[in-house]
């Protein structure tokens, strides 16, 4: 049997897992609900809440709720709760422990591995930082994708004629725009662009500063200085957004919002949808210059573009719709629920790692360009931190790329090594996402050559290493975000930690080997122990007994990566007796 | 040494329709997920022949058989003399990339 891999959806506003189950992808319900609001938050009692209920919490206790934390994720940073420090991962590992949990009561047995996706435009620390929040959570994170490839995934599956897809995914914090090939059973992204701070959240903070505005011009009350009022126009705020998706105006009333100098403060305002289109007009703006960003990074024009697909929450915002009609002179797709597509799509994925049949096939591109600083010239003058990219944006993952330098000075003997991320000529001006110093190199004249290698695997995480190309000296190191970075025993005690957040919940669950010896039977594992003592007796046997334990053990192999343990027995008796027979 | 037209199983004169076709069989046969070497082998050599262009800059400027380093050395001179171009691989080129014909196919291709 192949062993289970969940798809989830870790997403700003909103959480989803999904799984294959007899070659169909489908959402796991939670007491029928598909959806899980990413929102954690600490009860009167002490006792943890995740989803509807910490999100209902919000309203009266919101010093004890966290929401949208994946717009931390990858900061050096801690948010309080109840009074105590958590750090973004930690927070992330309470919404992925309950997915588990919810996942693990759909299956009946204890999950232990999960592909996690991710926006495309995350940088390096916020995916590390997702693995991390994965590991806390007791979930070895086999891949993480990008939500809108996993969508395309979703929409391209089981499709013969060759389509060009533009998928355009707005959710609750981040914007992504993917140029999608589709075609011969491979869903093969083209080029990837987008904004990691851009979101329904923001659209929600328009209304919000609206309706503090108008609480000032009216009472002179500063309404930011009261938490709880606060949160209940960020409810408000977001209530009126899901009214102006259907309906031209929004009410937005809240009686008894705060005491005045003794008397009662309502709210009562009026929206109109023109109003609030006005208000987000200019990050509607900034996500059509992405797309076209994208475009251009794969080298097509609009009138390329077959179909467009819609996911994430915020794409239901009618005036994206109507923007991307004008641009493409077609209605945009959004048949798959764009709630759940995200999922689905990390789903098939899992059951393709997991062994499964899938006859759909991914190849991903990274959106940003990375590389190195150097003595090199900026605008015709000598400067010191030229940009020198060495992988290109849109490259196709994995991918490795090298390059040379030489040392400037003579008997020069470490060399610093700064990696970025960006486009900017001027290094200073992209993200520098790691440093590291190669040291004691040969006492030669300068024009040592030293040679930097980068690769980014299949996740969208970066390893670099650096060699001094005379002697071999190599220095390497995977950009695990120098400042937040988890240290192993952080790691563990986080996950100790946010385990005892847990109690006794789902005590039963948590001590799960990560091991190879959860996905093999018990028999398949005695039997490679048996193979591993035949091979420490070779030496020592005749050569006609080698042969014998050979054959047996090329027999038990095949039997198990057959999958055929019924089989599995008779040889393994014989090459039991063999070696007791030579160990006597 | 293995040409990536050869790698991708096409003739030196397909078009990038065929090209491009035959490199999605061998990805979907070899997801990156499976074997990274050989998707990455695949993946270079598609990009090396994708289009006239690519396939232009192929024919007139690589090296055979050189990796990274053996190019450096070339480079900087550091083992090896620079050897001028076979003759056959000249008369390769000449054969290979009928300029003409380069530019008719981009433009066959456009037009359609």
């Amino acid at each position: 049997m192949n062993e289970i891999i969940i798809g989830i959806d870790l997403g700003t506003t909103n959480s989803e897992v999904a799984i294959v189950e007899n070659g169909k992808v489908h959402i796991i319900t939670d007491d029928g609900k598909k959806i899980l609001p990413s929102v954690v938050g600490i009860d009167d009692n002490g006792e943890i809440l995740v989803g509807e209920t910490a999100r209902n919490q919000y309203l009266i206790y919101p010093e004890r709720t966290v929401k949208s934390i994946k717009r931390l994720m990858g900061q050096d940073t801690h948010i309080i709760m109840a009074g105590l420090d958590y750090t973004p991962q930690e927070i992330s590992a309470i919404i992925l422990k309950r997915l588990k949990a919810i996942a693990e009561k759909h299956v009946g047995q204890s999950i232990s591995k999960a592909v996690i996706t991710v926006p495309a435009y995350f940088s390096d620390a916020q995916r590390q930082a997702t693995r991390e929040a994965g590991e806390i959570a007791g979930l070895e994170v086999v891949r993480m994708i990008n939500e809108p490839t996993a969508a395309a995934l979703v929409y391209g599956a089981g499709r013969d004629e060759a389509k060009r897809m533009l998928v355009y995914d707005l959710g609750g914090g981040t914007f992504d725009v993917s140029v999608v090939n589709v075609q011969a059973g491979v869903v093969e992204v083209l080029s990837s662009h987008g904004d990691n701070h851009l979101g329904g959240d923001d659209f929600d903070q328009q209304i919000v500063n609206h309706i503090q505005d108008h609480i000032k011009e009216q009472h002179g009350i500063n309404i930011s200085e009261h938490s709880k009022a606060l949160a209940r126009i960020t409810r408000a705020a977001e209530n009126a957004k899901l009214v102006l998706s259907d309906e031209p105006f929004a009410q937005i009333e809240e009686e008894y919002l705060l005491e005045h100098e003794g008397s009662p403060i309502h709210l009562t305002l009026e929206l109109s949808r023109g109003d609030y289109e006005d208000m987000i007009e200019d990050y509607i703006n900034a996500t059509m210059d992405a797309l076209h960003i994208a475009l251009k990074g794969a080298k097509l024009t609009v009138s390329d573009i077959d179909e467009i697909i819609l996911v994430g929450g915020s794409t239901r915002t009618p005036c994206i719709r109507e923007r991307l009609f004008e641009e493409f002179g077609f209605e945009p797709h959004s048949e798959v629920d764009p709630d759940l597509c995200v999922a689905m799509g990390a789903a098939t994925q899992a059951a393709m790692i997991a062994g499964q049949a899938i006859d759909t096939v991914l190849v991903d591109v990274t959106p940003y360009t990375y590389g190195t600083s150097a003595l090199g010239f900026l605008d015709g003058e000598p400067y010191p931190y030229q940009f020198v990219p060495i992988i290109h944006k849109n490259s196709v993952l994995p991918t490795r790329k090298s390059e040379a330098f030489m040392t400037f000075q003579d008997g020069q003997e470490s060399v610093n090594v700064r990696i970025y991320q960006g486009e900017d000529p001027d290094a200073l001006n992209n993200i520098e996402i790691g440093e590291f110093t190669v040291e004691d190199l040969q006492d030669v004249p300068a024009g040592n050559i030293i040679t930097l290698t980068l690769a980014l695997d299949l996740n969208g995480m970066l390893h670099v290493s650096a060699k001094e190309k005379a002697t071999g000296l190599e220095k390497s190191i995977t950009i695990n975000n120098a400042i937040s970075r988890f240290e192993t025993e952080e790691l563990a005690g986080a996950k100790r930690r946010i385990d005892s957040l847990f109690g006794q919940m789902d005590s039963s669950s948590d001590e799960i080997e990560t091991s190879d010896a959860v996905s093999q039977s018990k028999a398949v594992a005695e039997a490679r122990q048996l193979i591993k003592k035949a091979e420490a007796l070779f030496d020592t046997v005749s050569d006609e007994d080698k042969e014998d334990m050979v054959n047996l053990i090329e027999t038990i192999t095949d039997c198990i990566e057959a999958g055929d343990e019924g089989a599995l027995q008779e040889p393994v008796e014989q090459l039991n007796d063999i070696i007791y027979y030579l160990e006597s | 040494m293995t040409t990536p037209y050869q790698i991708l199983c096409v003739s030196e004169h397909a078009n990038d329709t065929e090209i491009k076709q035959a490199y999605l069989n061998l990805v979907k046969e070899n997801p990156p997920d499976r074997d990274q070497e050989r998707f990455q082998q695949i993946q270079h050599a598609y990009e090396t022949i994708k289009d006239s262009d690519s396939r232009i800059n192929f024919e007139l400027f690589h090296f055979p058989e050189t990796g990274f380093n053996a190019l450096l050395d070339h480079a900087f001179k550091q083992e090896s003399e620079i050897q001028p171009m076979h003759p056959d691989d000249f008369f390769r080129l000449l054969n290979a990339v009928s300029i003409d014909k380069a530019v008719m196919g981009d433009i066959k291709n456009k037009s359609s």
